[in-house]
């Protein structure tokens, strides 16, 4: 039988460099000095300097971790974890830079935020260049904006929920994070506020053998609903880039967050995320993402179902190709009764590439009535790519429904033979199978994102199938 | 007093899941060189030798370093048991703990040569309420053909220790079958391995375990596929009740080269406590496109609609519970074809369960 070819996905509106014009960019490395010299740069208050130097001295102490891919090409020491773009935030996109401008014109941003967004946020290496949120937004009090307005602004609210929710000795990237970080989005919905059009912070690292750390915190207060949307990329180089940014939901009672990532770092990003929603009583958090992008992706959100009645789903796909080690997942924690928590997660990898999906599910002894459904399903497109399932499903109550399944294997010859049977070629039954595989999570993604997904995969695959 | 870490999963996950190995009180381990004299045998076949075993231990994971040297230096029974028959034979080796019997350290080496037929139960059981300490090693080479059944019980207090490796080598077209029932043990911990390197080689694991008051059960089965259209099937049916603790792991990796293989693995585990705690990885890992793998993990108390209904037939609700672990280890035990030995473990089951 003649072999499914499908090309890695199609980076090139990703993969355009613009020159590296910086207005200041840090010596590489991670020391006391270079932290609170980025700390004099971003003009930090006090307690957040002390922060970041507290952070240090526990990334300092932790280890690597003893688990999952192979992180030992990454060199800190030659990573730069400050690289401010030539130019302030702006609120016009007629205000930024013609190069940087251009460079989200061809992801698509100013006309999404146009067709579809009530908001967005651009950040380019470590600093915000554009935000904007729509005027009526204004008025109903909610406020979007990059972190260091935000902690200029609105200094109590940050305080009392940055890095409360992530705490810096989560994990060694996390204290990292927690000592560089720089940009990222400030959200807060006030009470009963509901958002009919999604907000969108999008990443774009330029600079080469740098890092971005940026921070996204969200509150969603009790009765709100919002949606928000995040995307990243960056041109590929030859050296490690690093990717170590932090997400803090705070969702609370009765509140619903829906948050949609598309990750397609370049080929050369260690990508090292941490994600994490404390949600409250009969609230819900919805994960939705596509992981494409970066060298090695280490990436598990995780919910915290912390009030009665608490609900989340995680939606993913991960797709490998040549080079790529994506160990991906989720984790749930049931913390209090009556939760649920439902997980569909599927893989692609081809040429080589490698796909984890590794998970926790918990639920606590205070968690009783709860109840958790995972799938996960894999699929391989050729004898030379790698997929592994590692999941963990810990329970310590005895009143709970869970159920965990999981699929491995290559694209079946008998739905071959059908549909080939009903007069569709072999190739395009080929190309209609991994379509309909990607399908369950492409049909949760915005219309936008769901197209962009779907060019990330389909494109390829005309014509490279036979 | 510190804890040795022993049956560390082939791959490891985040140190915070605490599932990546268990740890043990080292004082556990260091018992005195003893004897153990009261083994019976029986073996009604001519075809079967049973002999003295002096094969070196070589083994790819197994519990341990510590567990596995204390079995190369200080086993007090060591047996070789060669298969040699085309018949079909039985053979059964008891292992009983008694007063003057407490501490086991075994070597066990079993070859099934090649076209033979074999079903060989190893029962370790000791008097009520003695505490005994067992560590145990059984290597099975399965050669070309050969269709092996293994049952192993364990029927040890729940105040003793129970440690188990168990190495397979299986080679084309044999059928290894085994089915371990996990009854006794403060900590009973088994690491279970096979290389399934023939073509169309197939090898079935059937677990029950019971786990009550403070027992800590710790399960690590591992199943390499390297031949082509060889198949895996791992089932685990449990109950836990008390503060009973069960780590499941278990992982099926399909290794490149073994096409058309299958793997499937099956954990449930049923709580009859809000106290008892069902950890469960059942992991997949593959290297190999055109293969079949999947696995399924369930836990929860017993259903009430179940319950309901038995319960109206006039049965009170510890009976009930009975009746539906039963229900669900049966096609477990149905594998045991040893009346008398069936018998024994649904008593067991009963008893277990009161």
């Amino acid at each position: 039988m003649v072999k499914t070819q499908i090309q890695e996905i199609d980076t090139n509106i990703y993969d355009i460099k613009n020159a590296d014009n910086y207005d200041f960019k840090m010596q590489k490395g991670i020391t006391k000095e270079i932290v609170e010299e980025i700390s004099k740069q971003k003009n930090d208050p006090e307690w957040m300097r002390e922060f970041r130097l507290k952070a240090l001295e526990v990334y300092n102490e932790l280890e690597m971790p003893t688990w999952g891919p192979d992180l030992s090409e990454l060199d800190m020491d030659e990573i730069a974890t400050y690289v401010r773009p030539k130019t302030k935030l702006n609120t016009s996109w007629d205000e930024v830079p013609d190069d940087i401008k251009k460079t989200f014109d061809r992801l698509g941003i100013p006309e999404a935020e146009r067709k579809s967004l009530a908001g967005v946020g651009a950040q380019y290496d470590s600093e915000v260049v554009y935000h904007s949120m729509k005027e009526d937004l204004i008025k109903q009090g909610v406020i979007y904006t990059d972190m260091e307005t935000a902690i200029r602004d609105y200094p109590d609210l940050v305080k009392q929920y940055f890095m409360k929710c992530v705490p810096v000795n989560d994990h060694k990237f996390v204290a990292l994070h927690g000592a560089v970080w720089s940009g990222g989005s400030f959200v807060y919905v006030p009470k009963n506020v509901k958002l009919d059009f999604p907000l969108q912070s999008y990443f774009r690292l330029n600079s080469p053998e740098s890092g971005q750390f940026e921070h996204t915190l969200i509150i969603v207060e009790e009765g709100a609903s919002l949606h928000f949307i995040e995307g990243c990329s960056a041109p590929k180089y030859n050296k490690v880039n690093l990717h170590a940014g932090c997400v803090e939901l705070i969702v609370k009672d009765n509140a619903y967050l829906r948050y949609s990532t598309i990750e397609n770092w370049s080929k050369n990003m260690m990508n090292l995320n941490t994600k994490k929603a404390m949600i409250g009583k009969n609230a819900q958090v919805d994960w939705v993402t596509g992981s494409f992008g970066s060298k090695i992706s280490m990436l598990y959100p995780l919910s915290q179902l912390n009030g009665e009645g608490a609900k989340t789903e995680y939606t993913g796909i991960s797709f490998a190709g040549e080079g790529q080690n994506l160990d991906t997942g989720f984790k749930a924690i049931h913390n209090a009764p009556n939760t649920s928590s439902v997980v569909n997660a599927k893989s692609i990898s081809k040429n080589g590439g490698k796909c984890t999906y590794r998970s926790l599910i918990k639920i606590s002894p205070k968690a009783k009535g709860s109840k958790s459904s995972v799938s996960c399903e894999s699929l391989m497109l050729d004898d030379i790519s790698i997929s592994d399932t590692i999941p963990v499903n810990d329970i310590q109550t005895d009143e709970v429904e869970f159920s965990h399944e999981a699929k491995i294997g290559k694209i079946s010859d008998k739905t071959i033979f059908y549909l080939m049977s009903r007069g569709i070629s072999e190739e395009d039954a080929k190309a209609m199978i991994v379509r309909g595989f990607a399908y369950p999570i492409s049909k949760e993604l915005p219309v936008e994102y769901a197209v962009e997904m779907n060019n990330l995969i389909n494109l390829e695959l005309e014509g490279t199938i036979g | 007093m510190s804890n040795k870490t022993i049956n560390e999963t082939p791959v490891r996950t985040s140190k915070s899941f605490n599932i990546n190995n268990i740890k043990i009180n080292e004082d556990i381990f260091s018992k005195e060189n003893s004897d153990f004299n009261n083994v019976e045998i029986i073996n009604n076949s001519s075809k079967v030798n049973i002999e003295n075993n002096k094969t070196p231990i070589n083994l790819k994971y197994g519990l341990g370093e510590e567990l596995v040297n204390e079995v190369k230096n200080y086993a007090n029974q060591n047996f070789k048991i060669v298969v040699d028959s085309k018949t079909s034979t039985e053979t059964s080796m008891f292992f009983n703990f008694d007063n003057n019997n407490t501490s086991l350290i075994e070597n066990i080496d079993i070859t099934a040569k090649e076209d033979t037929t074999s079903t060989i139960i190893i029962k370790y059981e000791a008097i009520k309420d003695l505490e005994c300490y067992h560590n145990g090693v059984i290597k099975l080479n399965a050669k070309k053909n050969s269709n092996v059944k293994i049952v192993i019980l364990n029927l040890l207090s729940d105040i003793s220790n129970n440690f188990i490796t168990i190495d397979n080598n299986i080679e084309e077209s044999v059928n290894v079958e085994y089915t371990i029932v996990d009854f006794g043990g403060q900590n009973t911990v088994t690491n279970y391995y096979s290389n399934v390197q023939g073509d169309f080689a197939e090898n079935n694991l059937n677990t029950i375990y019971i786990g009550k008051e403070k027992q800590v059960i710790d399960l690590n089965y591992i199943a390499e596929l390297y031949g082509k259209k060889s198949k895996v099937n791992i089932e685990v049916q449990g109950a836990l009740k008390d503060k009973a603790k069960k780590n499941f792991k278990g992982t099926i990796d399909f290794k490149k080269g073994c096409k058309k293989a299958k793997g499937e693995e099956n954990e449930n585990c049923m709580l009859l406590s809000d106290t008892a705690k069902s950890i469960a990885l059942p992991m997949l890992l593959c290297s190999e496109e055109d293969v079949e793998g999947a696995h399924s993990s369930s836990a929860g108390k017993v259903g009430d609609k179940e319950l309901f209904y038995i319960m109206s037939r006039g049965f009170d609700i510890k009976e009930a519970q009975k009746l539906l672990v039963r229900a669900n280890f049966n096609k477990i035990l149905d594998n045991i074809k040893n009346k008398e030995i069936k018998c024994k473990v649904c008593k067991e089951i009963d008893l277990r369960l009161d």
